[in-house]
């Protein structure tokens, strides 16, 4: 992938990265902060497969899918925590 | 002339999956609720990094696009049950609203 594309795409990424963690910061109510926290997790993989476009190097997306499984796991455990007060019961 | 092809694909997916994490993000900071949240949130999840991901198809590295296709995958089946984990969570809260109470640190009202 030409290098002109996927620089810009780097810097927006970054910038969404950013604007998610003012949108945290910012948040209403705990559910808005379970919601960022997921929608930064997915912008966290993007930013790792763009370096991994830019480098060429297939590394970075065990990094990718190892977060997507932490993200996974800590998104149901905190709903399930505000559910019914512990991921398990 | 399939690599300037595959270029060009890949370029499109990737702005495509851009502009759809862009609208997700300003969807969340800007929709009032539990549930429209997710469902701007369910744009950046679905499609949003599925776009970005395929256009792994642009690098013609064969390790690059099986991983991607590993993360495609893996996403498309985790990422519902993450929506619906909180959704499910938001709606006992709607329907009990104090039995529910000991998880939260920020119970005030918007």
């Amino acid at each position: 992938m030409p290098t002109f594309i996927v620089v810009p795409a780097l810097v927006w990424v970054t910038l969404l990265l950013v604007a998610g963690g003012l949108v945290l910061v910012r948040a209403r109510d705990v559910f808005q902060r379970i919601v960022a926290l997921d929608l930064l997790a997915v912008i966290v993989i993007a930013l790792l497969a763009l370096l991994s476009y830019l480098r060429g190097q297939p590394y970075y997306f065990d990094a990718a899918v190892a977060l997507a499984l932490l993200s996974f796991v800590a998104t149901v455990a905190a709903a399930r925590y505000l559910d019914q007060g512990g991921p398990f019961g | 002339m399939i690599s300037i092809v595959l270029d060009v694909v890949g370029g499109v997916l990737l702005l495509l999956g851009l502009v759809l994490l862009t609208i997700s993000l300003i969807g969340v900071l800007r929709v009032p609720g539990t549930y429209g949240q997710l469902h701007a949130q369910g744009l950046a999840t679905g499609p949003g990094v599925i776009a970005i991901l395929a256009s792994s198809i642009a690098t013609e590295n064969p390790a690059i696009i099986t991983f991607a296709v590993l993360a495609i995958v893996f996403i498309a089946l985790t990422s519902p049950v993450s929506s619906h984990a909180i959704a499910r969570a938001a709606h006992r809260r709607d329907q009990h609203p104090a039995a529910t109470d000991s998880g939260s640190d920020d119970t005030s009202e918007p």
